[in-house]
């Protein structure tokens, strides 16, 4: 440490710093220290690659009908996940259409619902945020998407 | 106080598979992401959101954060970014799905953010430092700072020394914390943010 503080400082200091930590309360660090239970997880990731919220001109275009709908899609390299937001569920199509399973994270537990020959899904009601999904077939497709915030 | 040498063995560990690194990551940065959400006045489950999606967005980073030395600024700035989404959202089920208001951009404020950063920096170097002395020094500094402030004469009673060894042991452990390697690594930036009660006392 430089030449700085002199010792009522460097006790004012400490004080300060004893104190913000003292203003924390311990379930917002255990919320952090929960979320390494995802800290290497095997499965393929999926990036969001279409968010209609941060598309603008589409939703200026479309907002007399549409505005109200939130479309997303994820893509891995062997597959993609799109998803709707229809009156309070979520409704999904994984393409190329394959069957499975979809399991529906949140950060308090594990939902499952089955996936149709034609790679429909239907998650009702909509999972609370933030969630993630995982889709899982059964010649041994595992696909993780990101964080998801409706 | 940029290459911190502390912080980046704790995200190569992290990175890695040690649950102890990571947890000491949380200890260290949870009063940073706290006092932004405070920033922002959000409520208590918007900060749980909040925290819960920088967390989970820095276990995905992990391995790939090109500068770990750089991680508060990561968290910092992505802290910001989760509070500014919380806080849109909220404004625009309010209202219907105005613009962003103007109110909003001063939370964007970079000289702010950096010097929460500094700040947070601070503060973890000097709980560090603190956490290094010897118990008989936490001891004696805890009562020393606590609110409201305790005697020389109960101090004297509880620790079990002389009131006139207090002052000169005051002295000692502070000069142990100045030299502490936690204490090393702080640079003039952390060292220029005010001390808030820190004038000279009377």
């Amino acid at each position: 440490m430089r030449e700085g503080w002199d010792d009522e400082q460097l006790l004012a200091a400490l004080r300060e710093s004893l104190t913000a930590r003292e203003a924390v309360p311990s379930w917002f660090v255990e919320t952090g220290k929960n979320a390494y239970a995802w800290h290497n997880i095997d499965a393929e990731l999926a990036q969001l690659t279409y968010d209609s919220s941060h598309d603008r001109n589409r939703a200026a275009v479309m907002r007399s009908e549409a505005a109200s709908i939130r479309a997303l899609t994820f893509t891995s390299a062997r597959l993609s996940i799109e998803l709707e937001v229809i009156e309070g569920r979520l409704l999904g199509q994984i393409i190329p259409p394959q069957a499975g399973t979809l399991e529906t994270h949140t950060t308090t537990g594990v939902t499952t619902s089955p996936i149709d020959e034609i790679g429909a899904f239907v998650v009702d009601p909509k999972p609370a945020s933030p969630f993630r999904l995982r889709f899982r077939a059964a010649d041994g497709t595992d696909v993780l998407t990101g964080w998801i915030t409706l | 106080m940029r290459d911190d040498p502390t912080v980046v063995a704790l995200v190569t560990r992290a990175a890695g598979s040690d649950p102890g690194a990571w947890n000491e990551i949380v200890e260290r940065y949870a009063p940073l992401l706290w006092s932004i959400c405070t920033r922002f006045q959000l409520s208590t489950s918007d900060r749980e959101d909040v925290a819960q999606n920088v967390w989970l967005l820095l276990v995905e980073q992990l391995g790939r954060l090109r500068e770990p030395a750089a991680l508060p600024g990561w968290l910092a700035t992505t802290t910001h970014r989760e509070c500014l989404r919380v806080v849109t959202a909220a404004r625009k089920s309010e209202q219907g799905g105005t613009r962003q208001d103007d109110a909003l951009l001063q939370f964007a404020d970079d000289t702010v953010i950096e010097e929460e950063i500094l700040m947070a920096e601070r503060n973890a170097a000097l709980r560090a430092a603190f956490a290094e002395l010897p118990p008989r020094c936490q001891q004696l500094l805890a009562m020393l700072l606590s609110d409201p402030p305790h005697s020389y004469a109960a101090i004297s009673a509880t620790l079990d020394i002389p009131i006139g060894s207090i002052g000169p042991q005051r002295a000692r452990c502070l000069e142990r914390m100045r030299r502490s390697t936690a204490l090393a690594t702080l640079g003039e930036g952390e060292m220029k943010i005010d001390i808030p009660g820190g004038e000279r006392r009377a």
